[in-house]
């Protein structure tokens, strides 16, 4: 028998379910339309605003810096691995642990440059700023 | 006692220095990136344009420096054992690497000390050279890649500081528009590259290009090759602003700030052609590729149908700079005659041709350069951009525009500058060859660009001022730039030999392999 007919019933029960399980309890249940329904779901909170507000630019200054670290972490993870065999096996410190360093170093040079040109220093909200005044007088 | 050269022969085959020294003019570009960072990190708000100015061009010299040595000394020349190979093959110093590193150099340099005085009072002034240099770095590793990986992480280093470049003027509309521009069809034809380099990956199983050509010899996935060689020549087209990737380099030079549009019109488009020569010499080898994918053909009518259109585009412009930017998809045209002409077989006419090409596009890095340059000096004294806003200018400036006739005498190819020669030399090489209407077209097109390379020099010196100018300064940076590319493009043409001869020994050791 061919492997992929069981694949095909896996895909077909798997779409089937969920659709009868929707279709069953949609003509069971009484349809009641309540406002508390259709309402934003925030955690129990009240809903104040719209969605559509400005989010700040920054957020993807910081995601782009994480970016280059998290890639940094995969690089490094091998190099920890094999780090001690290497120099156990007689490889030289200059050769293991200098070419790592001079990677990190050059990392953190434009992360020191990104952090003095203000990247990841937080600027107020202007809304916020506002809000906080109004509550003052 | 030893003669300088001989124990210069020994430099890093010999042990006088260790290998990874070869690299030496692109890491000079590198360090002086981080070093511009790091002056901006200890001050970010400085404008002490001088010392960010001074720190660029010492790097670029320095850089250029080590690529002249180098080459004098023959390191990575087959004199002393042959190209360097470093880093598991993805990297290669050899005679081209040192050639067109030289080329990015001096055009660096140019653009740094023209930009002391165009940046003057303007914002972000350590991110301009930093991004410059790092743009640089890139265009020396494009030289030096010798995987189809390193070519593509060199030319995104290229590429993505100098979309930020063309951006830089943030409040200027035009600047803004260009980039954007310049990022979505390059973020376009980036993908069709690495698609491109998936597709021969999948025939080929490897990514050097030495790998590459064996395996593409016994491959019988030809239409899958196929299909992956076109879409890399796609990649190198957007970068060498060739059709039909050429849409973007009106918009973008128009724009960006003019110094950069210098950089990018002739150090950008250098380095397009540097790894498309590597690419498509070692990798596509003509000897080893099968007889389904010939290239050359393509190449053929892309060097007709890209001269043709810029040169045509050119004449009907009204304003100075976006004439400019169509010659220089103009020049791209010539120069792709270096891939066109090229005959399978290991004929010696290859190297010449291919060298000719390389030696256009050194003089073209000096004139071009300087073109844009005296934009920049123009646009810094707030003159018009259409042809018409340049009348009489000779008469205020005519130290300036002496040096602007002379590029445009030169870019058409009159015996007054560099161009001449290596022009001639390219068309040249060409009837050499057997590709006798490649050249015949090229020099048709080179004598319809002398009717609007003209129009500029008639505008200066010929025509009376139709309004006054209000020229209120002499910046030094700007002159100074100007008349390094000037007296560059002049040298050029009594000592065009040894650059010739050079890009040719360089060329030939690309087909000697």
């Amino acid at each position: 028998m061919n492997p992929w007919i069981a694949i095909g019933a896996l895909a077909v029960m798997g779409v089937g379910i969920p659709l009868g399980m929707m279709a069953v309890s949609a003509i069971l249940r009484p349809s009641v339309p309540e406002q508390g329904k259709s309402a934003i779901y925030e955690s129990g909170e009240i809903p104040t605003g719209t969605t559509r507000i400005r989010f700040n630019i920054q957020y993807y200054m910081v995601a782009l810096l994480f970016v280059i670290f998290d890639i940094e972490t995969v690089l490094i993870f091998p190099w920890t691995v094999i780090y001690r065999s290497a120099l156990e096996s007689g490889v030289g410190l200059g050769k293991v642990l200098f070419p790592m360093l001079l990677f990190i170093g050059i990392l953190t040079m434009p992360l020191v440059w990104a952090w003095r040109n203000g990247a990841v220093e937080w600027v107020k909200s202007p809304r916020a700023t506002s809000r906080k005044v109004e509550g003052e007088s | 006692m030893s003669l300088p050269s001989v124990t210069a022969t020994l430099l890093q085959s010999g042990g006088a220095l260790p290998e990874w020294t070869a690299l030496a003019p692109t890491l000079a570009l590198a360090l002086t990136a981080l070093a511009l960072l790091l002056v901006d990190s200890i001050s970010p708000e400085t404008k002490n344009n001088a010392l960010l100015a001074g720190t660029t061009a010492v790097g670029s010299f320095v850089s250029l420096a080590f690529s002249g040595w180098y080459l004098a000394a023959g390191t990575g020349q087959s004199g002393t054992g042959g190209e360097i190979v470093l880093y598991g093959e993805a990297l290669v110093v050899d005679g081209m690497y040192l050639f067109f590193s030289a080329i990015f150099a001096s055009v660096a340099a140019m653009v740094a000390i023209a930009s002391y005085d165009y940046l003057a009072g303007k914002e972000y002034q350590g991110e301009f050279y930093a991004l410059t240099m790092l743009a640089a770095t890139g265009m020396t590793l494009m030289a030096s890649a010798n995987s189809l990986a390193s070519a593509f992480v060199a030319l995104e280093l290229a590429s993505l500081p100098s979309y930020a470049l063309v951006a830089f003027l943030k409040k200027n509309k035009g600047s803004v528009e260009a980039g954007l521009k310049y990022f979505l069809i390059g973020a376009l034809s980036s993908a069709i590259f690495v698609f491109g380099i998936s597709l021969v990956y999948a025939v080929t199983g490897s990514l050097l290009f030495s790998d590459v050509a064996e395996a593409l010899g016994e491959t019988e996935l030809v239409g899958v090759a196929g299909v992956g060689v076109l879409m890399i020549a796609g990649g190198f087209a957007f970068k060498t602003a060739s059709v039909p990737f050429h849409f973007w380099a009106p918009e973008a030079y128009e724009g960006a700030p003019a110094p950069i549009s210098g950089f990018l019109s002739s150090a950008s488009k250098a380095a397009g052609f540097a790894v498309a020569f590597r690419v498509f010499v070692e990798a596509f080898s003509l000897s080893a590729i099968p007889e389904g994918i010939n290239w050359v053909i393509l190449f053929q009518i892309l060097a007709v149908v890209t001269m043709t259109l810029g040169n045509f585009a050119a004449a009907t412009q009204d304003t100075v700079k976006r004439m400019l930017a169509y010659s220089s998809i103009g020049q791209a045209g010539y120069v792709l005659i270096g891939l066109a002409a090229l005959a399978g077989g290991a004929s010696s006419q290859n190297g010449d041709v291919m060298g000719a090409a390389m030696a256009h596009l050194f003089v073209y890095g000096f004139m071009n350069t300087g073109a844009f340059l005296f934009i920049a000096l123009t646009e810094h004294w707030g003159i018009g951009r259409t042809f018409e806003d340049f009348n009489g200018l000779a008469s205020k400036a005519p130290m300036a525009c002496a040096a602007m006739a002379l590029f445009m005498f030169s870019l058409a190819g009159l015996p007054v500058g560099g161009g001449f020669f290596s022009k001639y030399f390219l068309f040249a090489n060409a009837v050499f060859a057997g590709f006798w209407w490649l050249a015949a077209l090229g020099a048709i097109n080179s004598a319809l660009s002398l009717f609007y390379y003209s129009r500029v020099v008639k505008a200066m010196w010929i025509e009376d001022a139709t309004s006054e100018f209000e020229i209120r300064s002499k910046p030094v940076g700007l002159y100074a730039g100007i008349m390094i590319a000037a007296v560059g493009t002049f040298l050029l043409l009594p000592a065009f030999g040894p650059i010739i001869e050079t890009a040719q020994t360089a060329a030939s050791a690309l087909f000697g392999a």
